[in-house]
């Protein structure tokens, strides 16, 4: 069988992850990698990848890659996606796919044109929970879904614990909306919105509520009510305000009530986990998302979720955006 | 203890949410007036990364804006105010005073913001214990008539385990990269809290932080930071004599290792704190020797 040759773009925390994870996916291999920082590169080098730039624009140089994973801040998606599409290599784009509409077409429009296959990261459809639930969905046991309440509530990109040796900085295009293009609910909303979509079709309206409690120019938090085409009414929640942790789906249908979370294990699990099958379970998802990316690249095959997902999510953002409720 | 010879410490319930009255109070209770003569006014508060008041770990600006209230019926309403705060390894000031509240607090309070790591600095150079530093002394620090440190209550790394008044001060220094001082952290603390005496500090024990938050309902108040330091220590069930910089900072002349308790028990607030258990104390050890190991990431621990 082909080994996909794989480069990875953007070391960052995201990256890293993908690194980490690449690394032991199998029938492929980790060709390359590419960030600003020549600490994490050479962290990469140490972790076993041959090739090492500053410059992106030469990792797509190197003729033997078949694939990019791209882990960039929002704002470099387009510019970044658009150069590994014309130099014929198929994308692992993170999301959200672009900072707007407009972008996220131009890069589907790139990878269409020279023929290349795009797939957007949402670890979500790759997690064993939320994949049941959609099978339970789709077997009838929940009846019909008439209700969804749907929470990601985290500290968002302000992750630094007070137990961590050296302090985790902020990276400071976070604060820029104009980087960004929103605040939580285009970082966690696009999480959520595609998974509900991938459940219960597209999106038939949606509003938004934003809140700010950190006095920043984009929203730390946002409540969103949607409809989809099946009928569905969902409540999402997202917010970057909380030490805490909560990614759950809750399905109220007309024969049973059902729930699908993702939650962090227990420190000493994870370590235990991690010892024991190399990857805890908490990031399982990421593991197994980059392993379907190979097999499609591999066997010829368009991935979902594809670039056209991750159009539509932010299409739904954008609507959602637009059609802010204003309570007092 | 040369300096302070009267180590009171102050410890005031809050009643019926008015702060105002529970800061006004402990400072009563260590005979505390503010001079007629203070032009300048420099307050410190413990902002600490982006997490804001409800997590017990930054100064509540409620209790900040409170505190000017005060400072400026007995005084002035003219007085110049600056609320300062450094730069840190992961903070950004100008990010902190927005995302924390004290932007809004400046501009309804006719309040300054500093950012110390951007004010003008003079050199001094400095010896605590066996350890010599240059530490940068900003100016609106050295300029300032009046110096009030308004520290939280918080369990950190070992082998410091308290911030407060003390600790706090060690946020004055204007270098960002603060973890370069870790090696010698006890005493780097020491030795900026001597570069840059403060007047008096009184503890927002509102919400504390222990091993979760916990609404406390605390005010503490004194004019020796070491004092304070120990009498905290205590509620958060550390053994004072447990902490080296306490001991260092007392040999140091910064304040005494005991202290005159005024007003309410403090046993009150030691039940009410939100204290490490045996099992708290082994996973956070657990915890931390892994990370510093660089095992953090690679564990999922980070």
């Amino acid at each position: 069988m082909k080994t996909v040759k794989l480069g990875i773009i953007g070391l960052g925390y995201i990256g890293k992850v993908h690194l980490r994870h690449s690394l032991k996916i199998k029938n492929a291999c980790v060709s390359a990698t590419a960030d600003l920082s020549k600490k994490a590169l050479n962290k990469a080098k140490k972790a076993g990848v041959k090739k090492t730039f500053t410059n992106y624009e030469e990792l797509l140089k190197e003729p033997e890659i078949d694939a990019v994973i791209i882990g960039l801040p929002t704002h470099l998606h387009l510019q970044s996606a658009k150069q590994a599409a014309e130099a014929k290599k198929h994308i692992f784009l993170e999301k959200p796919i672009a900072r707007n509409i407009e972008e996220a077409k131009e890069i589907l429009c790139t990878a269409k044109k020279n023929s290349v296959r795009l797939m957007i990261g949402y670890p979500l459809r790759f997690n064993t929970t939320f994949r049941n639930l959609k099978k339970e969905l789709e077997n009838g046991t929940v009846g019909e879904a008439e209700i969804t309440h749907a929470a990601y509530i985290s500290t968002g990109p302000f992750m630094h614990r007070a137990e961590a040796h050296t302090p985790i900085p902020v990276p400071e295009w976070w604060f820029n909306k104009e980087l960004t293009g929103g605040g939580a609910l285009i970082d966690l909303g696009s999480h959520i919105i595609n998974l509900l979509r991938w459940y219960f079709g597209e999106i038939t309206d949606i509003k938004s509520l934003l809140g700010y409690r950190y006095n920043l120019n984009l929203e730390d938090s946002a409540t969103c009510l949607a409809k989809f085409e099946n009928g569905t009414r969902a409540v999402i929640n997202v917010g970057w305000f909380s030490q805490g942790y909560q990614l759950k789906v809750d399905v109220y249908g007309s024969v049973k009530n059902t729930t699908a979370q993702h939650a962090p294990s227990n420190p000493i699990l994870t370590v235990f986990q991690t010892l024991t099958r190399g990857i805890s379970e908490f990031y399982q998802p990421h593991y197994a998302e980059l392993q379907y990316f190979v097999n499609r690249v591999i066997n010829d095959q368009s991935p979902s979720p594809s670039g056209e997902d991750g159009l539509k999510d932010l299409e739904a953002i954008a609507k959602a955006y637009k059609n802010q409720i204003r309570l007092h | 203890m040369k300096g302070y010879p009267l180590s009171l410490v102050s410890f005031v319930q809050i009643k019926n949410s008015n702060l105002a009255e529970a800061i006004e109070t402990s400072l009563d209770l260590i005979n505390y007036d503010f001079s007629k003569d203070i032009k300048n006014i420099v307050i410190k508060p413990n902002l600490c990364y982006y997490w804001d008041y409800s997590t017990g770990q930054t100064t509540d600006p409620k209790f900040t804006a409170a505190l000017i209230n005060l400072i400026r019926t007995h005084t002035s309403p003219d007085l110049n105010i600056s609320i300062v705060e450094s730069d840190a390894s992961a903070m950004q000031c100008k990010y902190a005073f927005k995302m924390l509240g004290y932007e809004k607090l400046a501009e309804n309070h006719n309040v300054n913001l500093i950012n110390l790591s951007e004010d003008p600095y003079e050199t001094v150079n400095v010896t605590a214990g066996k350890c010599s530093f240059k530490i940068m002394v900003p100016k609106t620090i050295q300029e300032a008539d009046l110096k009030i440190n308004a520290p939280k209550i918080k369990y950190t790394m070992e082998p410091i385990k308290l911030t407060c008044a003390l600790k706090n001060i060690f946020g004055c220094n204007p270098y960002p990269k603060k973890y370069r001082y870790h090696s010698r952290l006890e005493e780097a603390i020491v030795a900026i809290n001597k570069a840059m005496k403060f007047d008096l500090h009184i503890i927002d024990g509102n919400i504390v932080s222990g091993i979760q938050p916990r609404k406390l309902g605390l005010i503490m108040a004194s004019q020796d930071p070491v004092a304070i330091d120990v009498a905290a220590a205590e509620i958060a069930g550390i053994n004072p004599k447990t902490i080296k910089y306490l001991k260092l900072a007392s040999k140091e002349d910064l304040g005494n290792t005991t202290y005159i308790p005024k007003g309410e028990s403090i046993s009150q607030f030691k039940k009410g704190y939100p204290r490490k258990t045996i099992k708290n104390k082994l996973m956070n050890k657990t915890y931390t020797l892994l990370i510093r190991a660089g095992l953090g990431k690679r564990l999922g621990l980070e």
